[in-house]
């Protein structure tokens, strides 16, 4: 189960202190598919980074399967986003220098519990599922826009993890991509039962969650 | 089986890639580091050697000071290369207490033993038999001109320019064999240059003998001396020294070179003293300018570290694969510094041996292994300074939330 206890966060600027996410509160089942939705600046992509461990809230609890992670260690969040989490960025989030297969297994070697050939099996593995394979030994530049969405997808899966986040996943790809992406997200949530929380504009894609919850201005209204 | 030596190596590849993808940036990173350290390796190398010349030949030019007996003649013209023979005698106690005077930096003894009596038949003549200390001369064995492979010892004499004999023949002093060690180069001073110079060792080897053939003889009682050469430390100045002995000891007389040649020796070695501190300055400048580069290029590269931490590289992994991009770029720029700087050595080496052999210096390479020594200090150096110059904008992205990094880019 993830929860949210009266999560908030702001954001000091220049010109003052910005409530992006201003005291939420939240609970999603274990296996759940929930999407975020609201319009730019509403706090979307702030209220998943904290769901994730990647931004720490000004105030509040974030628990993932009843581990508050923001009272964990630097590195011990660090090993609880490797082992815990996936992340689908809305940008090509691929380091340019290694090869996609490489990519893929790169959160499985950071975590050092596996064996490099295990390592590297499952990562051909999953390319092939994603229908990929071919491109293993490729370089990211080497290959089209929704190629590199699925490297992406098939890295946030390497290591199991129990929670998927994906922020705009498909922003900017071509509908046929966007539907074979979605469906990768769908199967995953099913099959491996995976909590999936994606925040996207898109309201057609959101219809396809279990649950769709609505942000304004920093706040949950529905 | 631990996969941390294939994490190391993807993060070490990722680190090496790094330097490749922008190609213009680290060249010019490249190139400021190699001038850098390509200007300290070579300033330090002809530091050393310039140093090693100029030890040689300014010790040439003879002491800065002699300190004889009061009444002992002296030749105030000639350089001060070694004393006068004459009866009278100093206590070689005075050799300690003359080291501890502010102001002086190197004292070498000398006793001068003049006799016809040695038994040596070429020609029968004269001879000045010459007593020094290897270890602390100044006057004796920068004249060398030729003289065996092994170092000097008990038994071996040392023969001034004027004389015949040559290296590794044989010479019979007072009934016993003596090796002659070397040779010296001309020095226009009579007493150096038809001198004997031996150990104090090999003398008290023929005491016995000398005292046999020649009798009780002032400078062959035990612990006594013709003369101390001394040689003064940078900023020192014989007028200060000359008091300090004469307020010191009773019965010396003290000699002055020609006050000229000393304050170019001082000169050279205060200059070089600041040519290392330009060095210093020169590496503190290039960490700096490292730490400015890697701030931007980390800057540039925010959301690739905030991918890295976002999916589970630890603090010290993101760190460590900043800190070795910087050092390997810059030990990659030292080693190409000291290469270049070894083969512009090696184009000027001729004109440089050329105009410090007009200058009367002969030049003295550095020993290659020294010269090893100093290049792979030099990479080593430059290394840390890379790495010492990105530790600081490697740790603060370190510290940073992985969104907030990621954010930046967007």
């Amino acid at each position: 189960m993830l929860a949210c206890a009266n999560v908030a966060k702001t954001y000091e600027t220049a010109r003052g202190n910005v409530g992006a996410v201003k005291g939420i509160d939240l609970t999603i089942e274990r296996g759940e598919f929930a999407a975020i939705i609201g319009r730019s600046g509403s706090g979307k992509s702030s209220l998943l980074a904290m769901i994730g461990g990647l931004s720490r809230p000004t105030y509040g609890t974030v628990s993932v399967e009843d581990t508050d992670i923001w009272a964990l260690a630097d590195d011990q969040l660090a090993q609880f986003r490797n082992r815990r989490m996936g992340f689908v960025f809305q940008f090509a989030s691929l380091l340019p220098t290694l090869r996609i297969i490489d990519n893929v297994a790169l959160p499985a070697l950071l975590g050092q519990t596996r064996a490099v050939t295990d390592v590297y099996e499952a990562a051909a593995e999953l390319l092939d599922q994603l229908g990929i394979g071919g491109y293993a030994d490729a370089y990211p530049t080497e290959v089209s826009a929704g190629e590199q969405r699925r490297a992406v997808i098939a890295r946030a899966f390497i290591n199991n993890p129990i929670v998927l986040l994906a922020d705009e996943p498909t922003s900017d790809l071509d509908q046929e991509t966007e539907r074979e992406i979605m469906d990768h997200f769908r199967a995953a949530n099913r099959t491996r039962a995976m909590t999936l929380v994606m925040v996207t504009h898109n309201l057609s894609l959101a219809e396809k969650a279990d649950r769709v919850l609505h942000i304004a201005e920093g706040r949950l209204v529905a | 089986m631990p996969n941390d030596s294939s994490i190391r190596f993807l993060l070490g590849r990722l680190a090496l890639q790094n330097l490749g993808r922008r190609k213009p940036r680290t060249f010019l990173l490249l190139a400021a580091v190699a001038i850098c350290s390509g200007a300290v390796f070579t300033g330090a190398v002809l530091m050393r050697s310039i140093e090693s010349s100029m030890s040689v030949g300014f010790t040439r030019l003879g002491a800065d000071m002699l300190v004889v007996p009061a009444g002992a003649l002296t030749n105030i013209t000639a350089a001060l290369l070694t004393a006068e023979p004459t009866d009278l005698t100093l206590d070689d106690s005075i050799v300690g207490r003359l080291q501890a005077l502010k102001g002086v930096q190197k004292v070498a003894p000398q006793l001068i033993f003049r006799t016809d009596a040695s038994g040596y038949s070429r020609g029968g003549d004269m001879i000045d038999l010459i007593a020094f200390d290897p270890d602390s001369d100044i006057t004796v064995r920068p004249w060398l001109e030729q003289h065996l492979h092994r170092p000097i010892r008990e038994g071996d004499v040392i023969v001034g320019g004027r004389r015949e004999e040559t290296p590794g023949s044989e010479m019979l002093i007072f009934g016993r064999p003596l090796m002659v060690y070397g040779k010296l180069a001309k020095t226009a001073v009579g007493t150096h240059e038809r001198g004997l110079f031996i150990t104090f060792g090999t003398l008290a080897a023929l005491r016995d003998a000398m005292l046999q053939i020649c009798g009780t003889k002032a400078p062959l009682e035990p612990n006594k001396l013709s003369g101390v050469l001394l040689e003064l430390a940078p900023g020192a100045t014989t007028q200060q020294v000359r008091f300090a002995a004469l307020a010191n000891f009773a019965g010396i007389k003290v000699v002055s070179a020609e006050s000229m040649l000393t304050s170019i020796r001082q000169g050279l070695a205060a200059l070089l003293d600041g040519v290392l501190g330009l060095m210093v300055i020169m590496f503190v400048s290039t960490a700096l300018m490292v730490s400015v580069m890697f701030s931007a290029i980390i800057t540039e590269r925010r959301r690739e570290l905030g991918l890295l931490k976002a999916i589970g590289a630890r603090r010290s992994q993101v760190v460590g694969m900043l800190l070795a991009e910087a050092g390997l770029a810059t030990a990659i720029g030292g080693v190409l510094g000291c290469l270049v700087g070894v083969i512009l050595m090696r184009i000027y080496e001729h004109s440089l041996v050329y105009y410090l052999d007009r200058m009367g210096v002969p030049f003295v390479w550095l020993d290659s292994r020294l010269v090893a020594v100093i290049g792979v200090l030099c990479v080593g150096l430059a290394s840390l300074i890379g790495a010492t110059g990105a530790l600081y904008p490697a740790w603060r992205a370190s510290r940073s939330d992985p969104h907030d990094l990621i954010r930046a880019e967007l």
